[in-house]
């Protein structure tokens, strides 16, 4: 049996929620989805000082992604908002928006761009601070604004297979959480990787934080990289 | 912040959550197979592939092997009008009305039957995204759908 019809016959599975799992992994391998997590596995490697950290980032990246799949889900499920229109509409702008956005992001990482620093409240701006000094906030961030890209296939995944499955079991929580999940998968199982290396080579750290500046240009370019890429997909 | 406590309130939601749905799950098995069967007097079975303007690659695919199928076995009932293939661009207006009678929601493989009495029923065929890897096992597997289909199972 070739890897296909395995996928296959285990997204058809009569647990839903090993169905739920599969269809999550074959979304987390179709091009834009695979696309968004290797964006997000470069924002993740840029902290590598710390094991734990790397890896928490990695799982709160997945919650967010989890966050935007079970608000959808549950808008169709429990508020039966028409799925036809909730899939066509994001089909149309989350893709559009994305690729421009991420360019823009890449730009401000470099410092191209500098954004007006915001001077409302010290409370919260210490707290945005401490959240996106440890790449928290950006990574939850990241990963509620990933999901909400679909390309043509990803859709088929998630509003062909994933929103029926959620709906005649009427669950739109735990479904397209293993769902999300499984999409995260990958930038899970790389950031597993990541901190197994670097403590592995813990004694040339202290080199790679000399070298963070780099590291911070190369997710840069990664973010505008693919952020062309998603332009010229769809405005080209 | 107590991070032994968050993680202890995750573990709890999660058992909390699969407590609530998994006897859910028990139940939905039993209701699913009450689906409605066709009558055996078949008028006609379309099979539409919509898709955007804009197509990914597997898109095409599936909307090329498709069309393959029906040109390759079914060619004596779509010159007879029992079958009818086409792709529709669910971007333009014309089909709009197609676009909403099938509730396409993007790229998709939909099946409508006509049954001789007035009946119809759609349904959406999402194993064939899975066989674009290989053309035979796609043809195969939707000459198999629509034979059934016309035969009115």
């Amino acid at each position: 049996m070739d890897l296909m019809s395995f996928m296959e016959a285990m997204s058809m599975n009569s647990f839903p929620l090993i169905a739920a799992f599969f269809i999550g992994l074959m979304t987390a391998l179709s091009p834009c989805p695979l696309a968004t997590n290797i964006t997000a596995i470069a924002y993740i490697s840029k902290k590598i000082d710390n094991g734990k950290k790397t890896l928490l980032t990695g799982f709160i990246y997945t919650l967010g992604r989890m966050v935007t799949y079970v608000l959808l889900a549950s808008l169709i499920v429990y508020i039966g908002v028409n799925v036809q229109s909730i899939s066509f509409f994001l089909q149309k702008y989350g893709e559009r928006i994305l690729g421009p956005l991420l360019i823009f992001i890449g730009l401000i990482m470099l410092n191209l761009i500098k954004l007006p620093s915001l001077k409302s409240g010290d409370r919260i701006n210490k707290l945005k601070e401490k959240l996106s000094e440890k790449g928290y906030l950006g990574a939850f961030l990241l990963g509620v604004l990933f999901a909400l890209a679909f390309c043509p296939f990803s859709a088929v995944l998630f509003f062909g297979m994933l929103i029926p499955l959620a709906l005649k079991f009427s669950d739109g929580i735990l479904i397209p959480s293993v769902f999300a999940f499984a999409t995260g998968l990958p930038v899970i199982i790389f950031s597993f990787v990541l901190v197994f290396s670097v403590s592995k080579l813990g004694s040339i750290m202290g080199k790679v934080q000399k070298f963070e500046k780099y590291i911070r240009y190369f997710v840069a370019l990664v973010f505008i990289i693919v952020g062309i890429y998603y332009t010229w997909r769809i405005w080209i | 912040m107590n991070k032994k406590l968050i993680y202890g309130i995750a573990i709890g939601v999660f058992i909390l959550l699969l407590v609530f749905f998994v006897p859910k799950y028990m139940n939905g098995n039993v209701t699913a197979s009450g689906e409605t069967k066709l009558s055996s007097d078949i008028e006609k079975v379309e099979v539409y592939h919509f898709h955007a303007t804009r197509q990914c690659y597997t898109c095409k695919t599936v909307g090329a092997f498709s069309e393959e199928t029906v040109n390759t076995y079914f060619s004596n009932e779509l010159k007879s009008g029992k079958l009818v293939f086409a792709h529709i661009n669910v971007d333009l207006p014309e089909n709009k009305a197609l676009v909403d009678k099938y509730k396409a929601k993007g790229s998709s493989l939909l099946i409508g039957v006509y049954g001789k009495d007035g009946n119809f029923s759609k349904q959406e065929d999402t194993n064939v995204w899975y066989k674009i890897d290989n053309k035979e096992d796609y043809m195969n597997y939707l000459k198999g759908v629509i034979e059934s289909r016309l035969s009115g199972e």
